[in-house]
């Protein structure tokens, strides 16, 4: 008899936890497709003009890690070059890509950092997600004095493994010299923006200040340079 | 009344700090870029750009819908025809905004909204599902690229099906027959009786 209400209450448990579930993707179906969570709608759909009325707003998700990943790309050369080629130094990882406005719009910042902060052990790497013989010929033109890595797929997949998984350029990885990532900066990098993300990663390189409290140095005077631009 | 033994405010604690613990991991970390670092959030290139296509029988009209702040080129924008017999004539541009840029030039790009309408023939008579690929290609004001986008839209396709709004009722309905229909069971196992052979 206890077997039976055993399996009667299991049975009653399973067919409401069902009918909850079915409830709740029937009545919040738009709401979790917003979040990129499918609710199969009995049959493929296509948008229409109607679907653009509802405007979605969800930012761009963005989950940087804590330490760089290791990967390889090919440099200017085509030779396999891994992210670990620079060790004890404080990375300043730019993914641009030739095609983009606001990545060549950084490109003499970035000469500038690599030319002021390379005797403070900085060393930028520019990674290009593009064809290596774009980015040849816009490393020529541009002389680019910094190490250039190049790749596509394999490029998306790094910058996947840092966090943004929707390819979008520029942006800015900033590590402290034993490979933690300080700051990812997402879009076209200005002075006052480097400049501070730079003095941080120094503050906690030589100790004067650690990781958390350098990120929390790196938030508030972005968000004071997002108040007052001109820094 | 609440007895002094009540496990409610023990409950509510664990709830609390069930609920705690969730907006904690849920949570972003402070110094992702796009939160507090930037001062200012992207957002996902299908959610700036969207993009649906409608057909009368004699022309294709595609629409973007473009997020405030973002805008698209127009000379990246590219549209073909995806099912077999289709034929597509060149889509007509609305006028746009002349953005310069230094190392671009002068680029013509719309925001807001962009439509582009073209005429179009099937020589399937109906047999596929008509179906366009459109590339397009755009950025956000603030400095953020995005690579082309390349999608296949179904302009013929019918509204998508609303999903079905489940009734509380359906589910009630569903336990109700259920619970019925094992004590159903149960009351007949109780008053069942075997007639056993005497030993």
């Amino acid at each position: 008899m206890i077997v039976w209400r055993v399996v009667a209450a299991c049975a009653l448990a399973a067919v409401a936890a069902w009918a909850g579930a079915r409830l709740y993707t029937a009545r919040h179906a738009p709401a979790l497709a917003e979040r990129g969570i499918a609710v199969p709608a009995g049959e493929a759909s296509a948008p229409t003009f109607s679907d653009l009325d509802t405007a979605g707003g969800v930012p761009m998700p963005v989950k940087i890690p804590e330490l760089l990943p290791a990967f390889t790309l090919a440099d200017r050369h085509g030779r396999a070059t891994s992210i670990e080629s620079w060790p004890g130094k404080s990375l300043v990882i730019n993914f641009w890509a030739t095609w983009c406005a606001p990545c060549r719009r950084e490109i003499p910042l970035l000469k500038s950092v690599a030319a002021d902060w390379s005797g403070r052990d900085f060393q930028v790497i520019g990674i290009a997600v593009d064809y290596p013989d774009k980015v040849e010929s816009f490393a020529r033109q541009f002389a680019i004095p910094y190490p250039l890595l190049v790749g596509e797929q394999d490029a998306l997949d790094a910058a996947a493994a840092l966090g943004v998984e929707s390819p979008a350029f520029p942006f800015t990885v900033f590590t402290d010299h034993a490979g933690r990532v300080v700051a990812l900066y997402l879009g076209e990098l200005h002075p006052p923006q480097a400049t501070l993300i730079l003095s941080v990663v120094q503050q906690i390189n030589q100790g004067k200040v650690d990781m958390a409290g350098g990120q929390h140095l790196i938030a508030a005077g972005l968000a004071q340079l997002q108040i007052h631009p001109e820094g | 009344m609440r007895t002094p033994h009540s496990p409610l405010p023990g409950r509510l604690l664990v709830l609390t700090a069930a609920c705690l613990f969730a907006a904690i991991a849920c949570a972003k970390p402070w110094w992702v870029a796009g939160n507090a670092a930037n001062g200012h959030d992207f957002l996902p290139p299908e959610v700036a750009f969207r993009v649906a296509a409608h057909a009368d029988g004699a022309r294709v009209d595609v629409r973007w819908i473009i997020a405030d702040g973002y805008y698209l080129y127009r000379s990246k924008f590219e549209v073909s025809a995806e099912s077999p017999g289709l034929e597509l004539g060149r889509p007509a541009f609305p006028p746009g905004t002349v953005l310069t840029d230094p190392y671009f030039g002068n680029q013509v790009v719309y925001t807001q909204q962009v439509d582009l309408s073209m005429p179009y023939t099937r020589a399937d008579a109906g047999a596929h599902p008509l179906q366009i690929r459109v590339t397009y290609q755009g950025c956000a004001v603030a400095g953020l690229c995005y690579p082309p986008i390349v999608q296949v839209l179904f302009p013929d396709a019918p509204a998508a099906p609303v999903p079905k709004q489940a009734h509380p009722a359906e589910a009630v309905g569903i336990l109700g027959g259920i619970a019925l229909f094992f004590l159903t069971g149960w009351s007949f196992r109780r008053t069942r009786r075997l007639a056993l052979p005497a030993p």
